[in-house]
């Protein structure tokens, strides 16, 4: 008979970029808006930290329409990080985010290191965020993000540069479309990282044959969702073997499931992003379904799980 | 705004590619007319995301919202399975979204409805109706063929005027729902026009409503993936719009006319 044993709440905690997380579920950027708009239907104090929207120096009006289409098991967008900017956000969006128990990150993103390196400075002093994750590795916007994310000089530049200008532990979102994602995992640690976040979206394509244009007004845009957890699983297991600094596993994670793979192959944490949109509350179901694999395997912590992969 | 999961209490065929679904669900005392929710149904990771769907009606009983109701035509593989469930089955509701109509205190009101944009419109009718003289309330409808032409008993229930217009002219006039509105706009003074249809049905009815200095909200539909202004897929653009990058989910789906821009 299998019996579960009930009499103990799981450790799910973990101390990751300078931040003790009461889980390792986080939202991804993008997917989360600036958090208050989930308050109606997440317990935003029961998630392990919250990733906004990325920001930029000034407000981003966006890439023209059509930005998202829909494919096989996931969604491409080029939405070209439209955002209300750094001092709107600090102005606007902090205070309520000030107030959750839940750490904050502030995702930034540059067309240039001074960019990356005036937006890491701005928020230096700024109380109630708790990291910085950079975006080096957006592929919908033209002269700059993923320029630096796929050439592991630029990477070692930006992550150096930016790690000069702010005391705030720094999560580095990688890019995938890279031929040797260990290389650059290794440039971002060296520059400074204190994690690394991976993967952003893969870029992609979709045509209309009746009218033979592409589907987006982009052309290209990135690809999110289930149909990218393989490709994801990959690089995060890549990167781990590759630098000693905490790994954030993102990429088509829809179910506890998704997320243990990411644990077993040894992230630390992992990103909820294109589940948001198909089910707003992922990541509470996400979390209550680790609950529930720790319990029924009788594993006292999550902890334990991270880097168990057999080989 | 609430995520729920939904009981069907019906998932009716009410022609060749439309569906009538009720669903019994709280939450919904403020959903006001031309606010919408996201349905997903499927369990399966494709297709992928949620579906936004005009509020058709609110299900009432006992002076308490108890359910909504939702009008859809089938158009893709979502749509298509969303057809084949049950009384019984589940689906997941997120809502009400969005911005309704803004109602006027008095005057003679026109509802033009292009096929499946009729399934704002009772829910609008009936909300009018609470303040406004049923004669003063004209409905017009177009469509395809008489088959497009949707929820005529659940208008002249209500006591309005209808006006039907199909391309093939197999019921009303023949030609276009907006040859009828620009008559009546020559012959009445009307003081607010609602309306909801394909965007060239709703590029023309804005024109009319500029040219006659009638007030004119519109409800417009693009894809969108979250339906709550966090994944910024659904912007309108200024080829649509003068003010650009205005998102269908937070920034309407209702729309001020004035802010369209139109051809004729």
């Amino acid at each position: 008979m299998n019996t579960i044993n009930n009499n103990f709440i799981p450790d799910l905690s973990v101390d990751i970029a300078g931040m003790h997380l009461k889980n390792p579920i986080m939202t991804a950027s993008g997917t989360f808006g600036y958090g208050e708009e989930f308050k109606d239907v997440v317990d935003l104090n029961l998630l392990g930290a919250i990733i906004v929207k990325g920001l930029s120096l000034a407000p981003a009006p966006g890439n023209k329409p059509p930005r998202i289409v829909e494919t096989a098991c996931g969604m491409l967008n080029a939405i070209g990080l439209e955002n209300v900017g750094i001092e709107a956000f600090v102005r606007d969006k902090l205070p309520f985010l000030k107030k959750l128990s839940t750490p904050m990150v502030a995702n930034i993103y540059g067309k240039t290191i001074d960019e990356y390196v005036g937006l890491a400075a701005r928020i230096d002093d700024v109380d109630g965020i708790s990291a910085i994750e950079v975006n080096i590795s957006c592929p919908n916007v033209k002269a700059g993000g993923v320029a630096f994310g796929v050439d592991p000089r630029s990477v070692y530049q930006v992550v150096s540069a930016v790690r000069k200008a702010s005391q705030k532990p720094l999560i580095i979102k990688l890019s995938p479309n890279v031929s040797d994602i260990a290389t650059i995992a290794q440039r971002a640690e060296e520059g400074g990282a204190d994690a690394l976040s991976l993967i952003n979206t893969i870029t992609g394509m979709a045509i209309d044959i009746h009218t033979r244009k592409p589907k987006l007004a982009n052309i290209t845009g990135g690809l999110s969702g289930p149909a990218i957890k393989p490709i994801a699983l990959r690089m995060v297991w890549q990167a781990v073997n590759a630098v000693k600094i905490p790994v954030i596993g993102i990429g088509g994670i829809v179910s506890a499931e998704d997320a243990l793979e990411f644990f077993i192959a040894g992230a630390s944490a992992v990103q909820i992003g294109t589940a948001n949109f198909m089910n707003p509350s992922a990541t509470i179901e996400i979390l209550e379904g680790l609950t529930r694999y720790l319990k029924s395997n009788n594993m006292a912590t999550l902890r334990n799980l991270y880097g168990t992969l057999v080989l | 705004m609430i995520q729920s999961d939904a009981d069907i209490l019906w998932n009716r065929k009410l022609g060749p590619m439309y569906f009538h679904l009720g669903l019994s669900l709280r939450g919904f005392e403020q959903a006001v007319p031309g606010q919408f929710i996201t349905l997903r149904a499927q369990r399966q990771q494709s297709p992928l995301l949620r579906r936004p769907f005009s509020i058709h009606r609110l299900i009432q009983a006992d002076n308490r919202v108890q359910g909504i109701e939702i009008l859809y035509r089938t158009a893709g593989d979502c749509t298509r399975y969303l057809s084949t469930l049950a009384p019984g089955e589940k689906v997941n509701i997120l809502g009400p979204l969005g911005n309704g109509f803004s109602l006027p205190d008095s005057g003679r009101i026109f509802l033009v409805a292009g096929g499946i944009g009729v399934a704002p419109m009772v829910f609008l009718a009936e909300t009018l109706r609470q303040k406004s003289h049923p004669s003063e309330i004209t409905i017009f409808l177009g469509g395809r063929t008489q088959t497009d032409l949707l929820c005529q008993k659940a208008f002249l229930d209500l006591g309005l005027r209808l006006e039907l217009s199909t391309d093939d002219g197999s019921t009303g006039h023949q030609g276009l729902v907006t040859d009828l509105l620009k008559k009546h706009l020559t012959e009445t003074k009307a003081h607010g026009i609602y309306a909801c249809g394909p965007m060239p049905m709703l590029a023309a009815v804005a024109g009319l409503a500029r040219s006659h200095a009638v007030p004119c909200q519109v409800s417009i539909e693009t894809i969108m993936a979250c339906g709550m202004g966090v994944c910024l897929g659904c912007a309108l653009d200024d080829q649509v719009i003068t003010d650009k990058y205005r998102h269908v989910c937070i920034d309407g789906p209702v729309f001020d006319a004035a802010t369209l821009k139109f051809d004729n």
